[in-house]
């Protein structure tokens, strides 16, 4: 944290008398991709870009950004052979910095943490990293459109349904018999918050905000709403069989799947995630509180 | 018999008892009314409730294919051992249950529609090729050999290997391939178990038809012959059948291991002696032996609120069973000792200068988005370079060297860190020593490494003595170290923690983290372990021309013996604890650097670790090159081009009579 403090202090401080901002930067991290896209900045390079690309999707990679290596195995020689001004990590190459930083600056971001809340955070770096490359009042415009545009999307929800809908629960699948659930300080659990709506995952999660159960354990979440964020292929049958289909909530009709957004994103994937659990929501058969159809 | 009858009843009567008693456990908190309503819905069938609906589209399912599947891989299992004539001839030993499960990986990645249409016909492709290869390693005639059985185990590593390279690469993809590859019996409808039974049940009325023949071959290949039966359709169709069985298990839920080596066993030793009372035994003890392991792993799985994977729960189970079987075992076959080509002075320097001047050579081979370069490494590059070569370099020499002294010491062809287990070990004490400590398993240290390499030896030199140190015990016993290992990484994998991709990074043998202290502390390391052995060379040789020759000439064998596997144990502990399990570079360093002339203990030794060192050079610069810029880790290259080599070098020296 010191360090990252101290390099933005650099940043800031230094960018006025070389006049350019930082231009050439890598991506180490998707988070840090996502938000210099979302500052309008184009990475010279990305880590898994094409994993980026079916995974990530939103905020979409340009063409020409080239691959740098593996999230967790970066090609080192490449980014030598790349000169880069910036290289911006997101917490999970820590022991790699002192060597990063002999090829180029590093900014080191820590997205994900048990110790501070995680939507908040994201916001925050955001803006951090938009002073450092001298572009804050562009990132304070696009977090008042952000603000903006989660209030709209709460208020179609409340007049759509005025009686309130039940608590939301967004899992993920991994194969048919393990789920993936995103509990407390998760980002979709905070996008639920921003749309206004009590989320229905069990608590008590990692930093990440994420839980890995057997599928059959779905059964313990009731009939409240659950999204299964796509892609729903590694369940296979399970979504046919008839043990899903006793499932409370599928009987209930209040399953649906959302499509396919990053569920460890940064401050935009809030936006992304509540437009695609708005539209999920509005597909379901029963979604409104109250007794069963 | 009379004595024995009562016995083999108790045991039966005991194996159903645990497993009866492991499934029914769980109904119990609720005493009579659990039992009652179990029974309420066997009759009535589901309904609406969640709770029958689990029991009748989950338990139900599960056991059933339990069933199935275990008795699939005991009779597969059967069928092997009747058609080699070898006592140790199973899907697990011969890599077939490998190849499928790698052309399962493979249709995950890249066929994902061949893989959900036709899983059995792909299964059974991969278990066909992984036989043909075999049978390219070792030939037809030499089925009830030792070698088929070595050849086999090499090759359950190497397919293994394969398929861990494809799954670490898309990890994306892997992450339910893992779950499922530890053999995860889960249900969630009777898809699998209405999948499984016609495809087990129809297969087996072909086995009337090869009774007969196959109860001739027990007498022998040539009294079979003799006896005018045409031997190749047989042993087509029964191999074919064992195949098949093998094949519909993995494709149903993934690999099992121990099933089909344990079950028909057990069965011998309970007395089954005719062809059917054996079939009908491995076939029953198979689906009892897995159902009792998935009982367990339901039951812990519950205890720890996780799923444990039945492969992993099965892996346990059989582990120690197998090497409790080898103790009781007697009169493994031995391995023929054979004489070595030993090249001329002129050629072997050729030879030498040639390898040599290709792995320096591959230093210089670079990419870049502009393509292929060959340049020496400058300034730049070269900070990043040198401990990763240092420590993969160290890792090569250190493997090699610990080859030399456990094939000499056990005067064993085979005998190889990995081969025995005695990585295994290592790598077993490091993952739990970070599981209980909390500490990465990267920075675990080289004193659990140590501690497991160490324990792993005194388990092999305990059944060594035993067994009159047969090379075939001691290989099984190191598989079933390595299929521990495996079971302990799949549980901890299926877990999901956040740790898996370093857990794997680091297995593959990835040397991408070390740093310069370590890699030089390695170097240090192995270049003391190496000196201290070339030192001690003449008691080396001494020890490999037998222990009576060596007390002849005045060597205190005891203490010779305990200090060499001390110093075999402490090379696969540093290497293990920096680089993880490497495969083959072992085994093959000592065999190639004999080849290449070096023949008495000091230059073997010596020519040993060069050997080492440059096949890791190679390994190092495919890594880096073939799939750039995504890098593969260097023990995981070392270990397929070792592999590659060995097997390359088995078929060959078969087709030279």
């Amino acid at each position: 944290m010191k360090r990252t403090l101290l390099l933005l202090l650099w940043l800031a401080t230094a960018i006025p008398a070389h006049a350019a901002p930082p231009s050439r930067i890598i991506a180490l991290g998707w988070i840090a991709a996502e938000q210099l896209l979302e500052l309008g900045v184009k990475p010279l390079a990305v880590v898994d870009r094409d994993d980026y690309r079916r995974w990530v999707v939103r905020p979409a990679l340009p063409a020409g950004v080239l691959d740098a290596g593996s999230r967790s195995e970066p090609n080192l020689e490449l980014l030598v052979g790349l000169r880069p001004d910036l290289m911006v990590t997101d917490g999970t190459l820590d022991d790699l910095v002192p060597r990063l930083e002999r090829i180029a600056p590093v900014l080191n971001l820590h997205p994900f943490s048990n110790r501070h809340d995680n939507a908040s955070s994201a916001r925050a770096l955001y803006l951090q990293l938009a002073q450092g490359l001298g572009r804050e009042a562009y990132a304070r415009q696009r977090l008042l459109a952000l603000d903006a545009r989660l209030g709209q999307l709460r208020a179609r929800l409340s007049t759509r349904f005025p009686q309130g809908v039940p608590p939301v629960c967004v899992i993920r699948v991994g194969s048919p018999t393990v789920v993936w659930l995103y509990g407390d300080n998760s980002m979709p659990q905070a996008a639920t918050r921003a749309l206004g709506l009590r989320p229905g995952c069990p608590g008590a999660t990692g930093a990440w905000g994420v839980m890995q159960r057997r599928s059959v354990d779905l059964a313990a979440l009731g009939d409240g709403i659950v999204l299964a964020i796509a892609p729903l292929e590694p369940a296979g049958r399970l979504w046919q069989s008839p043990l899903w289909r006793a499932m409370p909530f599928v009987r209930a009709g209040r399953f649906a799947s959302v499509r396919s957004t990053w569920t460890y994103g940064g401050v935009f994937s809030l936006q992304y995630l509540a437009e695609a659990m708005v539209e999920g929501i509005e597909q379901l058969k029963s979604p409104a509180a109250g007794g069963l159809p | 018999m009379t004595t024995v009858a009562p016995r083999r009843f108790a045991g039966w009567f005991a194996l159903v008892g645990c497993t009866a008693l492991v499934w029914l456990a769980p109904s119990w908190h609720d005493g009579a009314t659990g039992l009652l309503r179990l029974l309420q819905i066997l009759a009535t069938g589901p309904g609406n409730d969640i709770e029958a609906v689990l029991f009748w589209d989950g338990t139900l399912p599960r056991l059933s294919v339990g069933l199935m599947t275990g008795a699939a891989l005991g009779l597969s299992g059967a069928l092997m051992q009747q058609l080699t004539g070898n006592l140790l001839a199973s899907p697990m030993t011969l890599g077939t249950s490998s190849g499928a499960w790698l052309a399962m990986t493979c249709g995950a990645v890249w066929a994902p529609a061949l893989l959900a249409s036709h899983p059995d016909w792909l299964a059974l492709g991969g278990a066909a090729g992984a036989t043909l290869l075999l049978g390219l390693l070792t030939g037809l005639r030499r089925l009830a050999s030792l070698q088929l059985v070595l050849a086999g185990m090499a090759l359950n590593i190497l397919l293994g290997a394969l398929a861990s390279a494809i799954a670490l690469l898309n990890d994306r993809y892997a992450v339910g391939i893992f779950v499922w590859g530890a053999g995860d019996l889960a249900q969630y409808d009777w898809h699998w178990a209405s999948w499984l039974a016609p495809r087990l049940i129809l297969p087996l009325f072909v086995l009337p038809l090869v009774a007969r023949p196959l109860a001739l071959l027990r007498l022998g290949q040539e009294a079979a012959a003799g006896r005018g039966l045409a031997l190749a359709p047989t042993l087509a169709a029964v191999l074919l059948l064992s195949l098949w069985l093998t094949a519909c298990a993995v494709a149903a839920v993934g690999l099992i291991g121990f099933v089909s080596v344990l079950a028909p066993i057990l069965a011998r030793r309970g007395g089954a002696r005719s062809l059917l009372a054996q079939w009908l035994a491995s076939a029953l003890l198979g689906a009892l032996l897995l159902v009792l392991a998935d009982g367990l792993a339901v039951g812990v799985g519950h205890w720890l609120a996780d799923s444990v994977p039945s492969g992993a729960a099965a892996a346990l189970i059989g582990a120690p069973a197998l090497v409790w079987l080898l103790w009781r075992a007697r009169g493994l076959p031995d391995a023929p000792v054979e004489a070595v080509v030993v090249p001329s002075l002129a050629r072997a320097m050729l030879l030498w200068s040639a390898f040599a001047a290709l792995s320096l050579l591959s230093i210089t081979v670079a990419r870049a988005p502009d393509g292929w370069h060959l340049v020496w490494p400058d300034a730049a590059i070269a900070w990043l370079r040198w401990p990763r070569l240092l420590a993969a370099t160290a890792a090569g020499a250190g493997l090699a060297v610990a080859g030399v002294i456990l094939q000499r010491l056990l005067r064993n062809p085979l005998a190889s860190p990995d081969m025995l287990g005695v990585s295994a070990g290592a790598t077993l004490a490091l993952i739990v020593w970070s599981a209980v400590s909390g500490v990465a398993v990267q920075q675990g240290g080289w004193l659990p490494a140590l501690a497991g390499s160490g324990l792993a030896l005194a388990v092999l030199i305990a059944i060594g003595r035993r067994l009159a140190w047969s090379p075939v015990a001691l290989a099984l016993v190191g598989l079933s170290l390595s299929a521990l290992l495996d079971g302990i990484v799949q549980f901890i994998l299926a877990r999901g923690s956040l740790d898996v991709i370093a857990v794997l990074a680091w297995l593959a043998g990835s040397t991408y983290r070390v740093g310069s202290g370590a890699a030089l502390a390695l170097a240090i390391g192995v270049a003391a372990c190496l000196a201290v052995a070339f030192a001690a060379r003449r008691a080396l040789s001494l020890l490999s021309l037998g222990d009576n020759v060596a007390v002849g000439r005045g060597l205190r064998v005891a203490r010779a013996r305990a200090g060499f596997l001390l110093l075999s144990a402490l090379l696969s502990g540093l290497v293990t604890s920096l680089l993880g399990p490497v495969a083959f570079v072992g085994i093959l360093a000592p065999h190639l650097a004999t080849r290449l002339g070096a023949r008495g203990a000091g230059a073997q030794l010596i020519g040993a670790a060069v050997v080492g060192i440059c096949l890791m050079l190679l390994a190092d610069m495919l890594g880096r090159t073939v799939l750039w810029p995504a890098q593969l880790p260097v023990g995981l290259c070392a270990a397929l081009l070792s592999g590659g080599l060995l097997a390359s070098a088995l078929a060959l020296k078969r087709s030279v009579p």
